[in-house]
């Protein structure tokens, strides 16, 4: 059996499962052939990516693909299932904590029509609702609301407005008007504190802090979020239960943070950036299943310590690393950058409050206003950019890779502010890129960008 | 006095005033040569660029208060406040506003407004201040309203952009009379003028119709509920938070089931035969409502998507003349 | 020592061979651009041995960039046309710091350090608008031709603004135009002052003198007037600017050799 780290394509998947199973593969119930998932589930995209080829990537692969059916099974077992909508990371938290309660983010359903090469028609069910494709790709929600056709529908839906982007908000709107009862909580754009006029500063994650009305006014808001959870779960979500699921929270949140440490800063890279992107993604709401995303970030951190022990990854030791910022509307783009020669160190998907420790020294609610008010989306650009900054020196990263998000009302000015910040502070190059759902046609022209970025470090290298 | 610009209605224009200093309600004007925003390509609302390159280049203009009713507009404050070389405010209006805690984070907003208002040069107000310019401002949005009949809506228009601009009302305005506009009555709902693009009710009228129903950003509908005279004398910041942030209907809000019930009951006061709807390429809040209410209202619609330099093009003129067709 | 170059545009391919004993350019030429691009390429490329006396074998090594550049099976190497631009500006001008190309379908904008490295770069390769395709729909529509435009231009007054994105948008607006009595010379002014604009807003902020335009574009009047007069900078055009990615595809196949 050929153990080397490599990426593979899903034909040869088919062989490395194989092997595998030969091998004593031992495998949770959602295990089986990554084909399984083109076959039944129609997730044609599969066919076009590269894979890690470790059992650990299998798991992590499976987990993904299969959250629809937890969901279904989740609403069999009669537990009540919550809509989280665009705060990506805070009240999952605050719904694991009742036993009898599933979260997960409709938004997730972005990546369907990447997923399924766009037979799931989701897209074409927004156009028909008149949010085309100047919108965020997550309009394919919409399509997933009506059909009903990738989750049941929760029991309780949020959607966390205000300092947050007016494309999403939009289609929320949307949703609502088509006659889905949302509960809509804000989150206000962070600003500095006016100490001149007595505010008190209070220390955010993330390096960050914002006045005293702010985390107040956020924390009112979560005792909405609150009471709606307790009378959908028909039970009480107290302080207690609160603090065990910020706990457990934590507990996945430093589990990704060793594993981000190891992959983003290995001579070499030990995991390549497509599992990485996924592994991140399991912090927003654990797929719908807190224990085993533990459990499945715990088995490819294990690969990566046993990886970066051995000196061995999956690309080439020269691989010149790349910061990414923005979260990828079509998967394959994370493959282009692998094969442009580049490699993944340190990211920016739009939710570094969903990896930084939710503080356990203070009390729960105003923990989770303050995770929450940290959002890098709901404050200032230059916030954003000097987390970006920061994380580049922390990373080693050698260049910028920005992906726009077709339509999103805060790329086209974030871009400009990232830029000129990284360049004037770092000196570094930073490239643009628009990813949409499917980018085979402009694939040329991300690789085009992407190679040159990569010919710019490789020039900076010599001596 | 020093003047405040401002484009959201949100922004009270009597806070302003009884703070001393003068509120302007502007209308962009499109520019080709401002530098706030070199470097941002595609994506930014036309609208947003325009208003802070106008603010950044205005004399006299003492600061610039943006809001987060709009993201565009929250984004390109920021580069106003690096690039623009004006005093910046951003405001944080809440979308949500069926809680209690929305209603007291705007008034806690309100007042933090006024903190910068006092560092860009004005007066700390009294509560006589406020209610006389309450007073002052309610009296002449319903003198405005009461001259409307006797006005073409390309007049009103005018004159309330003239008012939004100063403050006061223009002169010459018609005593209450009869209604002088005939033509198909129709709404304009949607995003804010340009200030070229108030000849868009002159094709109207020329076309054979008339506006009797501005709900844009920019027109009547973007007005608080009158003042409460009790509450006023009682307590005019109260009040004035209250009528600002409870009353006025906007696409933004979350829910906006406020603005369809205001105007379901607009378009039939009103007796409407038609909407022309202007949303900006890159405006998605409006963006998202174009088909909504075009399956809601229950009468012909028309979608616009407004140029970005003032001027109503060829195609915009075609599609409004096909338009009057059709309602005539 | 020979080397090849090859630029394979989204519009037009062009080539070059570099002599590298002597320094200089021995042979270019350019070609439209089809369907059959290797075909196309290889057929350029052996006319220019033949106009230089050479054969195939006497060219040490071939490096192919541009949009087409993974389609030329025959050359040795590949580089992103940014980087050959670079090269060749280093060469032609290596006092230039910003480097703005514009081709028949896309436009970039390259910052070069003071060797002569890139730094940094932004692209525009997927809307015609900034692109000297919109030059070619404005001399279609005016019946002028692209030599033209400049002289056409310089006697504007008041330039038309032109507010569409779209470049088939444009071209009904400049039909608008003409219908309403615009004078063609502000429609061209008009036309060149949004392509600058275009570009200008690619470049961002403290854009670096000396600036070099290469491309093809480059070629056409009046275009280097209007970025100077949105740039508020002297903007030079390159010596023959159409074949300065193929000149530096040909450098970078010398130094790699």
């Amino acid at each position: 059996m050929k153990d080397s780290p490599a990426r593979i394509t899903l034909e040869e998947w088919d062989a490395r499962y194989a092997e595998l199973r030969v091998a004593g593969l031992r495998e949770p119930w959602y295990g089986g052939p990554l084909r399984r998932h083109v076959d039944e589930g129609g997730d044609y995209r599969l066919l076009r990516l590269r894979y890690d080829n470790s059992a650990a990537a299998l798991r992590l692969w499976n987990f993904l693909l299969t959250e629809e059916d937890r969901l279904k099974e989740a609403r069999r077992q009669g537990k009540k299932l919550v809509g989280a909508m665009k705060d990506l990371g805070t009240v999952p938290v605050m719904a694991y904590s009742l036993a009898n309660v599933t979260a997960f983010y409709p938004d997730g359903a972005w990546w369907i029509p990447c997923v399924m090469e766009l037979s799931s028609r989701d897209l074409e069910i927004a156009d028909s609702l008149g949010i085309d494709e100047s919108f965020c790709p997550v309009r394919a929600m919409l399509g997933a609301f009506l059909t009903e056709a990738h989750f049941p529908i929760p029991d309780l839906l949020t959607c966390n407005v205000g300092a947050t982007c007016d494309d999403f908000s939009a289609i929320a709107q949307r949703l609502n008007g088509l006659g889905f009862p949302i509960l809509w909580w804000e989150t206000p754009h962070r600003r500095q504190p006016d100490s001149a006029a007595g505010e008190e500063s209070v220390p955010l994650p993330g390096g960050l802090i914002a006045p005293r009305e702010q985390v107040d006014f956020v924390r009112s808001e979560l005792e909405r979020v609150r009471g709606a959870i307790e009378e959908v779960a028909g039970g009480r979500l107290d302080d207690a239960a609160l603090r065990d699921g910020i706990r457990v929270a934590n507990r996945m949140r430093r589990v990704l943070a060793e594993l981000r440490q190891l992959a983003y800063s290995a001579p070499v890279c030990p995991i390549p950036a497509l599992e990485m992107l996924i592994a991140e993604m399991l912090a927003l709401h654990f797929c719908s299943d807190r224990e085993e995303a533990i459990r499945v970030l715990e088995e490819l951190l294990e690969e990566a310590r046993r990886r970066v022990g051995e000196g061995v990854g999956p690309l080439r030791k020269d691989a010149v690393r790349v910061f990414w910022v923005n979260p990828v509307a079509d998967l394959r783009a994370m493959n282009i950058l692998e094969d442009c020669g580049g490699r993944v160190c340190g990211t920016e998907y739009l939710f570094s409050h969903a990896l930084d420790p939710i503080p356990e020294d203070v009390a729960p609610m105003e923990a989770l206003a303050r995770t929450a008010l940290a959002d890098p989306m709901v404050g200032p650009c230059s916030d954003r950019a000097d987390r970006i900054c920061r994380d580049i020196q922390l990373f080693g990263a050698e260049a910028v890779l920005v992906s726009r998000i077709p339509g999103a009302s805060h790329c086209a000015v974030e871009g400009a502010v990232i830029h000129e910040t990284v360049r004037k502070r770092l000196g570094l190059p930073v490239q643009e890129i628009e990813v949409p759902p499917l980018c085979d046609a402009v694939a040329p022209t991300i690789r085009t960008r992407i190679e040159a970025l990569i010919e710019i470090v490789k020039g900076r290298r010599k001596p | 006095m020093s003047s405040v610009l401002y484009t959201c209605p949100f922004v009270p224009a009597e806070w302003i005033l009884a703070h001393g200093l003068s509120p302007q309600r502007f209308l962009p004007s499109p520019s080709r040569d401002g530098d706030v925003f070199a470097g941002v390509g595609e994506g930014i609302c036309p609208f947003a660029r325009a208003a802070v390159e106008t603010a950044c280049t205005e004399p006299g203009a003492a600061a610039l208060v943006a809001t987060t009713t709009c993201d565009q507009m929250r984004r390109a404050a920021e580069f106003a406040e690096a690039y623009g070389r004006l005093p910046v405010f951003l405001m944080h209006v809440p979308s949500s506003w069926e809680s209690a805690g929305a209603h007291r984070y705007y008034r806690g907003e309100l007042k933090r407004l006024g903190r910068f208002l006092e560092e860009v040069g004005g007066r700390v107000p009294s509560s006589e201040d406020l209610a006389a310019a309450m007073e002052d401002l309610d009296a002449a949005r319903g003198a405005l309203l009461d001259a409307r009949p006797g006005m073409t809506s390309s007049q009103f228009a005018g004159a309330v952009a003239e008012f939004h601009r100063g403050g006061v009302l223009p002169a010459g305005l018609p005593a209450k009379g009869n209604e002088v506009g005939s033509g198909v009555p129709l709404a304009l709902v949607g995003s804010p003028f340009f200030e070229g693009h108030l000849e868009v009710f002159d094709l109207i009228e020329r076309l054979g119709g008339r506006v009797a129903l501005d709900a844009t950003t920019s027109g009547e509908g973007s007005w608080p509920r009158p003042f409460s005279r009790r509450r006023l004398r009682e307590d005019p910041f109260d009040e004035l938070a209250d009528a600002y942030f409870g009353s006025i209907p906007d696409a933004f809000r979350r829910p906006n089931s406020l603005l369809y019930q205001w105007l379901k009951r607009e378009l039939q006061t009103r007796g409407i035969r038609g909407i022309i709807f202007r949303r900006y390429v890159w405006c998605d809040t409006w963006h998202a409502e174009a088909q909504r209410m075009k399956e809601w209202c229950g009468m012909p619609m028309l979608i616009l998507e407004p140029e970005d330099d003032a001027r109503l093009r060829a195609r915009g003129i075609s599609r409004i003349e096909a338009f009057m067709e059709v309602l005539r | 020592m020979i080397f090849g170059g090859i630029d394979a545009g989204s519009r037009a391919i062009k080539a070059v061979l570099w002599d590298l004993k002597r320094g200089e350019v021995l042979a270019s030429g350019v070609c439209d651009q089809g369907v059959r691009q290797e075909a196309l390429a290889h057929d350029l490329f052996q006319k220019l041995l033949d106009d230089a006396g050479i054969g195939a074998d006497d060219v040490e090594r071939t490096v192919a960039t541009g949009y087409g550049r993974n389609l030329i099976g025959f050359a040795d190497a590949t580089i992103t046309e940014i980087t050959c631009h670079a090269r060749g500006v280093r060469h032609l001008a290596p006092e230039a710091r910003t480097v703005i190309d514009i081709g028949g379908q896309d436009s970039k904008v390259i910052r070069l350090s003071a060797k002569g490295m890139v730094q940094d770069f932004a692209m525009n390769d997927r809307c015609a608008a900034g692109t000297g395709r919109f030059l070619e729909v404005v001399s279609a529509r005016l019946g002028v031709e692209a030599g033209e435009l400049g002289d056409l231009a310089s006697r504007s007054i008041s330039p038309a603004p032109i507010s569409s994105m779209c470049v088939v948008f444009a071209e009904t607006e400049i039909v608008g135009l003409l219908a309403s009595g615009a004078p063609p010379e502000d429609i061209v002014a008009g036309v060149q002052h949004s392509i600058a604009q275009r570009v200008a807003g690619m470049a961002g902020r403290n854009v670096e003198e000396p600036v070099l335009f290469t491309g093809g574009v480059a070629l056409v009047s009046g275009m280097a007037a209007a970025l100077e007069a949105v740039f508020k900078k002297p903007v030079r055009v390159a010596a023959n600017p159409q074949f300065t990615g193929a000149l530096g595809a040909a450098l970078l196949a010398a130094s790699h050799s």
